[in-house]
């Protein structure tokens, strides 16, 4: 039996960029049961460009770990099935992508919820679920 | 008919098969509009540190915990009707809380310069029956108010307007992605990078002074010519906008007194933000982040973020609102360690983390009243269905008889 070596490489990290928007699919699961498996599956997510994705080595479906000074969480690979001229990462607003979000306001009282700046880097881990979103800030 | 709490387009049309006190089927609402109708599927049960226990014991512990306080902070009332949201504003003042609203990280700045009347603004009754032009920016309607093409903007057969989308409008998008809106407004989608509007905004500004902007020039011409010749504008101003040009706001009312013929219209999601903002605005002159003493007074360290950030409030009490969802993980910390009292109709991330919960009617459903739409409109709620939960307005109203 041969050893696999791989798995104790570490898997190369890239920088993006997290725009994210709403969806009517993913906020109808809100309003039906937010600690639902459907609202999870559409929350715990992150889009990119066909191109984008083959330049990290990731998949439509794999899992990655997406980290920052605010955060760590693991999401589902998605190819955009929108026209994107690439560079850019999308995630649906939700706990997964605040988690992401830094506190400072910079004196306006906004965060900045809709760009922020992450490392990617494919992870054979669990999709985090709310859970553990929340016991990273309670004790609960 | 029903109203639609979904969102701030309050749509009135909602036929609802109301069988044994409850719905069996909703018509014409949209998806997030019916899935709200049929309610959450988690209902709030009473419970002090996230034990079972009676709506009159959970009560006498909220007052306990606001009469210990010495910074309490009332936060939510944007998804209450206008009736609970007055009472919750003399409930702040009796207490001498802090209030603000979920406007103050979202669409608060844009509301709070229409109601100074620093924008022109109209109904959406006016834009279904005259708008020839019509912008999106940061705007996906089609996702966060689903109806608002289909009902009042671009394919409505309005009075000025019988040729519909087909021939008497034009539907523009400007948003650094793709949207769904953007999808129908097609060849007029302008895409722009991340933080992109405020140059957008120069530029076209020099476009439409008849200069040559720098600026992606032969497209922003373009669009300036397409601006100049509407007979009736408008701007839906998105929250992407907003979050783009925080820093310098002013520069959109520098952009709506170049364009005379337009009006501009805040995006707005929850159902009755804008009512909180008028309520609040009318009893103190601001519309977010006040704290009473006396007097009212308006300041940046009153916004829920910087009182997080800055652990200044020793108490909570959180309205129809769901703040650990909303707000980013890394201010959390302090909300999860001050005493929570989550008075909401469902189970939520707060309601989970909260000290004292206390269930209440679902507004628009098992109780009624008004609510404003997102163009300033007041709408009625009728109440539908037959419930034993108090209201969040009673709620707020035993809170405070307790003062």
């Amino acid at each position: 039996m041969s050893m696999d070596f791989g798995k104790f490489l570490k898997s190369p990290e890239y920088d993006i960029k997290i725009i994210t928007y709403r969806d009517i699919f993913q906020v109808e699961a809100l309003e039906s049961d937010r600690f639902g498996e459907e609202y999870k599956k559409l929350s715990a997510s992150i889009s990119m460009s066909k191109i984008d994705l083959q330049k990290m080595g990731i998949k439509s479906g794999d899992r990655v770990k997406i980290s920052n000074n605010f955060g760590s969480l693991v999401v589902q690979a998605r190819e955009s099935k929108r026209d994107e001229p690439g560079g850019l990462a999308f995630m649906v607003n939700s706990p997964w992508s605040n988690s992401l979000v830094s506190g400072e306001t910079g004196g306006k009282g906004i965060p900045e919820f809709k760009n922020i700046d992450a490392r990617i880097s494919l992870s054979k881990e669990e999709i985090t679920t709310l859970d553990k979103l929340m016991k990273a800030f309670s004790h609960i | 008919m029903i109203t639609c709490t979904g969102c701030a387009l309050l749509c009135d049309d909602i036929e609802a098969i109301v069988e044994n006190n409850s719905i069996k089927e909703v018509r014409n609402a949209c998806r997030r509009g019916a899935a709200r109708i049929k309610s959450c599927s988690n209902r709030l049960v009473p419970s002090i540190d996230q034990k079972p226990t009676d709506i009159e014991s959970s009560i006498k512990k909220a007052v306990q915990i606001i009469r210990n306080s010495k910074a309490p902070m009332l936060f939510g009332l944007d998804n209450s009707t206008c009736e609970a949201q007055i009472k919750g504003i003399q409930f702040a003042k009796k207490i001498n809380a802090i209030i603000d609203d979920t406007s103050s990280f979202c669409q608060g700045m844009l509301i709070e310069k229409i109601l100074q009347e620093r924008f022109r603004t109209c109904s959406l009754e006016d834009i279904r029956n005259k708008a020839d032009v019509l912008v999106y920016w940061g705007s996906d309607a089609q996702d966060s108010q689903p109806r608002h093409l289909s009902r009042f903007s671009y394919f409505p057969r309005g009075e000025s307007r019988q040729r519909g989308y087909e021939e008497d409008r034009l539907a523009i998008a400007i948003d650094v992605r793709e949207s769904n809106t953007a999808k129908i407004c097609k060849g007029h989608f302008y895409r722009i990078p991340p933080k992109g509007d405020r140059e957008f905004i120069l530029a076209l500004i020099e476009a439409l002074s008849g200069k040559v902007p720098a600026y992606d020039t032969k497209k922003m011409l373009e669009l300036a010519g397409i601006l100049k010749k509407a007979e009736f504008g408008v701007i839906f101003v998105g929250i992407g906008l907003t979050y783009s040009i925080k820093d310098d706001f002013d520069i959109l009312i520098a952009l709506a007194d170049r364009l005379p013929n337009f009006n501009i219209m805040p995006m707005v999601g929850h159902y009755n933000m804008r009512g909180f903002n008028e309520a609040l605005f009318k009893e103190t002159g601001f519309v977010n982040k006040v704290k009473f003493n006396g007097k009212a007074v308006q300041d940046m360290k009153y916004s829920i973020m910087e009182s997080l950030n800055k652990k200044f409030i020793d108490a909570i009490v959180i309205v129809g609102s769901d703040p650990v969802s909303s707000l980013p993980g890394s201010v959390l910390s302090h909300l999860a360690s001050i005493p929570v009292i989550c008075i909401d109709p469902c189970m939520t991330m707060t309601s989970k983390i909260a000290t004292v919960t206390i269930p209440c009617a679902a507004s628009g459903l098992e109780s009624g009243g008004t609510a404003v739409r997102m163009d300033g409109k007041v709408i009625e709620l009728p109440k539908i269905i037959r419930s034993d939960h108090l209201t969040d307005e009673d709620i707020l109203d035993r809170l405070m008889e307790a003062f």
